[in-house]
Formats: C-alpha cells, sequence, structure tokens
C-alpha cells in the first residue's frame, strides 16, 4: 500500500523519521564508543561445584514447581551466556519462571594446561561429578540433563558411558551425530584436507578464531547483512540490546582443547562414529543403545551450524522406548536466545521437562 | 506499519541474489584447497622465520619464540601435576 499523502501524515512521517535520526545518532555514538553494551549472565547465582576451570551454577528460584533439577551442559567452544543473556532475554530465566530449577556446567576458558584434555575428561569426570552435586544441591535423586550443541555430543556419550547415572530425562539441542551432514563447517579436517595438528597452535589448543572463522564460512553474507539490520534499526533501544550481546556472543568463542579436538576430528568427523558405532572412549565403544531414559532431541529447523539431517538421527540411535523430536522453528542460537525462543522454543521445551519430571 | 526503506529494498535484492554464489564459494573444494595450502605456507613460513633469527636472537642473548613457547609448555605441564595431585587429594 503507497503511504498516505495527506498533510498530517506527511508531518507525523517527518516527525518520526527525525527523531529516530536523532536515535540512531546517539546509539551510533554509543554503539561505536561500546557504553551501551548489556550486561550479560545477570541472573543470580551460587557456584555449588567447582574443578579446575568448570563450574556449576545453582541460579536462585524462589518458586519451584518442579521438583527434579535440570542440569544444561554447554559447548566446548562458545560461552555459556548465551543461555542467559540480559533481563527479557534469557533461556535461564526463562526455566526459572515455568517453576524448574535450573543448574549450568559451565566449562570455562581453556588455556595451555586444558590442551591435554580428552573427551573423557568431561564425559567420564566433569558431568557425572556436575549431576552428583546437582542432586546434592537441589535435595533430589535425580536430574534432567539437558545439553547444547556440542553440550549434547557430551551429554549423550556420558549418558551412554554410564548408565547408572540417575538421569531422568535426557534432552538434546541442536546436538549433531551425523557428521556426513556437517559437511560445510567440517571440510576443512575432512581426510586429505587440514590434520589437528596443523589447526591446534602452540598453546596445544585451537584458537578461538579459527572456530570463528569456520563458522563465518558458513554464511559469508551475514555479516554484510547484519550490518544493514543494525543500520536500519538504529534507532531502536530494544534491538541494539540484542544486537549488541548476540554480536559479542558471536564474536567470544573459546579455545577448544587440542586433544579433545583431535578425537572429535578422528571419530566424529572422519570415521562419523557415533553413526557407525564405533565410537570408543578410554579405549572402550560407546553404545548409544543403552541410553533408555526419556529423550527429547530438539532441533532448530534452520540451523545452519546443526542442520537438521545432522541431529535428526538421535532417536534412532538411542534405547528409549520414549525418544521424542521437537523440530522448531529457529536458528542456532535461536533455540535459546532472542524474542521467538521465548515464545515458541522455550515453552515446548520446558513444558516436555515439566511432563516428564517429579513435581515439587 | 511502514515497510522496509527503499535502500534496504534494494540491498536484500542483491544480497539474495549474491548469497548463493558467494557461499557456493565459500563452501567449494577449491577454496577448501587454497585455505589447506595457505595455512601450511603460513606455518612453513613461520617455521623459517624462527629458525633463521633463532641464532641473532641467542646471540644477543634474547629468548626465541621457542624457547618462550618451552617455558610455558613446561609451566602448563607443572599445572597439570599440580592439578592432578589436588584430585588425589581426599
Amino acid at each position: 500500500m503507497s503511504p498516505s499523502l495527506a498533510p498530517a501524515d506527511l508531518l507525523s512521517r517527518v516527525q518520526r523519521d527525525v527523531e529516530r535520526a536523532a536515535q540512531r545518532g546517539r546509539n551510533g555514538l554509543r554503539y561505536a564508543a561500546g557504553t551501551s553494551r548489556p550486561k550479560l549472565g545477570q541472573t543470580p547465582k551460587d557456584v555449588v561445584w567447582r574443578r579446575h576451570k568448570a563450574e556449576l551454577w545453582h541460579y536462585r528460584n524462589d518458586d519451584i514447581k518442579v521438583r527434579t533439577p535440570v542440569v544444561i551442559v554447554h559447548s566446548l567452544v562458545s560461552r555459556s551466556y548465551v543461555l542467559d543473556l540480559y533481563p527479557g532475554n534469557s533461556a535461564v530465566a526463562f526455566l526459572l519462571k515455568e517453576g524448574l530449577d535450573v543448574f549450568l556446567l559451565d566449562w570455562g576458558v581453556p588455556d595451555e594446561a586444558d590442551s591435554g584434555n580428552r573427551l573423557e575428561h568431561y564425559v567420564d569426570d566433569g558431568i557425572p561429578a556436575a549431576i552428583a552435586a546437582a542432586c546434592e544441591a537441589a535435595g533430589t535423586e535425580e536430574v534432567t540433563l539437558l545439553g547444547y550443541c556440542f553440550g549434547g555430543v557430551l551429554s549423550l556419550l556420558s549418558a551412554a558411558r554410564h548408565p547408572e547415572l540417575p538421569i531422568r530425562n535426557l534432552a538434546l539441542m541442536a546436538t549433531p551425530v551425523d557428521f556426513t551432514k556437517m559437511e560445510t563447517i567440517t571440510a576443512l579436517v575432512r581426510e586429505g584436507r587440514l590434520d589437528p595438528e596443523e589447526v591446534v597452535e602452540p598453546t596445544g589448543n585451537v584458537p578461538p578464531d579459527v572456530i570463528e572463522n569456520g563458522f563465518r564460512l558458513l554464511k559469508p553474507t551475514a555479516e554484510v547483512a547484519q550490518y544493514a539490520n543494525l543500520w536500519e534499526n538504529l534507532w531502536n533501544d530494544e534491538f541494539m540490546e540484542g544486537y549488541q550481546a548476540m554480536g559479542q556472543w558471536a564474536r567470544d568463542h573459546v579455545p577448544f582443547p587440542g586433544a579433545a579436538f583431535r578425537q572429535t576430528v578422528e571419530q566424529l568427523v572422519r570415521n562419523n562414529a557415533l553413526m557407525e558405532g564405533t565410537f570408543e572412549l578410554g579405549g572402550e565403544r560407546v553404545d548409544l543403545g543403552v541410553i533408555r531414559s526419556p529423550v527429547l532431541n530438539i532441533m532448530a529447523e534452520r540451523d545452519h551450524i546443526v542442520p537438521l539431517a545432522a541431529a535428526e538421527p538421535i532417536v534412532d540411535l538411542v534405547g528409549s522406548e520414549q525418544a521424542e523430536e521437537l523440530r522448531l522453528s529457529a536458528g542456532h542460537a535461536g533455540l535459546v536466545a532472542g524474542r521467538k525462543a521465548a515464545k515458541v522454543t522455550l515453552p515446548g521445551i520446558a513444558g516436555w521437562i515439566a511432563d516428564h519430571s517429579e513435581k515439587a | 506499519m511502514a515497510g522496509k526503506p527503499l535502500w534496504r529494498k534494494a540491498f536484500d535484492a542483491v544480497e539474495s541474489r549474491a548469497a548463493g554464489p558467494v557461499e557456493a564459494g565459500a563452501h567449494s573444494d577449491v577454496l577448501g584447497d587454497l585455505i589447506t595450502l595457505n595455512v601450511r605456507i603460513a606455518r612453513r613460513a613461520q617455521q623459517e622465520v624462527e629458525r633463521r633469527t633463532r641464532r641473532l636472537l641467542h646471540m644477543a642473548n634474547l629468548p626465541t619464540a621457542t624457547d618462550v613457547r618451552r617455558l610455558s609448555e613446561q609451566v602448563a605441564a607443572l599445572q597439570r601435576e599440580l592439578r592432578e595431585l589436588e584430585d588425589r587429594r581426599p
């Protein structure tokens, strides 16, 4: 519909444009100076367990309606504050509001001393210890384990390696198992291309900028489009808050411990070992079929990092009788952050967890 | 509600046309091979520079990148040993 040419409408449009131009100028200055960055990860929490750099955070909640606590396992290559960006855009705060008792396992930022951390370090030590600490802190005997991205892979492996763990439910968000369907992001380290040793820097870890550039290659024009979004919405304070938070997270990767990276490349990428049933940890084969707890496989339909096809086989690999799928119209980060997460994705996840948990 | 401004419509039109070919290029075998080659050349060049400057720096009694790296590896190894001891503590 063409805009009205009535003098009153014209005047109101001019007024709006002048106001927006002023807001653009103000927000542009603040953005350039970096003075308006939102404070991230501010939901009140306590550290209830710590080992080396890993910490288990217990978020405060005075209104727990679901007794079984949720232990979120974060990825190894990004910062966990994506799950708790800022008030009004926080998956953690949403889950708390739904009456859940929320813990988050944050692996910290690895340095040279962590370069020897193999996947066993996370799967056999970190996750089981964090589950025990969560049970103790919450006064329960079971937990819901909720893994995000590579944290989902670690959760899956931990549940399979340790069937004795008190995992009542296993929920996996954007968790890849078929790495042949992630060709774009894994192309540079496939057989015949770069060897893990060529990617690992002298600290023994994969530097964050390598990981960031790998993600950038997936959608090379996305950054330019983001700048166009920025210019279009520079006047909008709410947009700016979200833009800066997500922008900061997207540029804020952490080093990938070299030993775990080597295992990931050799077994998951080159041998597609989870799909082939040949994945080994500690010299033993890992059988995902031993997982019997209810499983929810949460997939994002517009995920360009972990495409649907890479995550879909989970329900067939686990041995659970109750293995369900939840396909959500979102992107990789959109599963847990942004306006759509609070309206579309998180209610579905929180609902499933509540339905499969013990009520308080 | 006002629609998108003209400049944005033009941008979107260009972006939607360019995104496909640019992504295809970024995901192509040729680029993958080029990046692989680039990483290998850069690593070799760095090693060569280090090798050539080592004697010079040592003559001036200055540490090389390799010396610093070795020291930092030793510190990391010490840190790991400390952690192991800490983990064994009852």
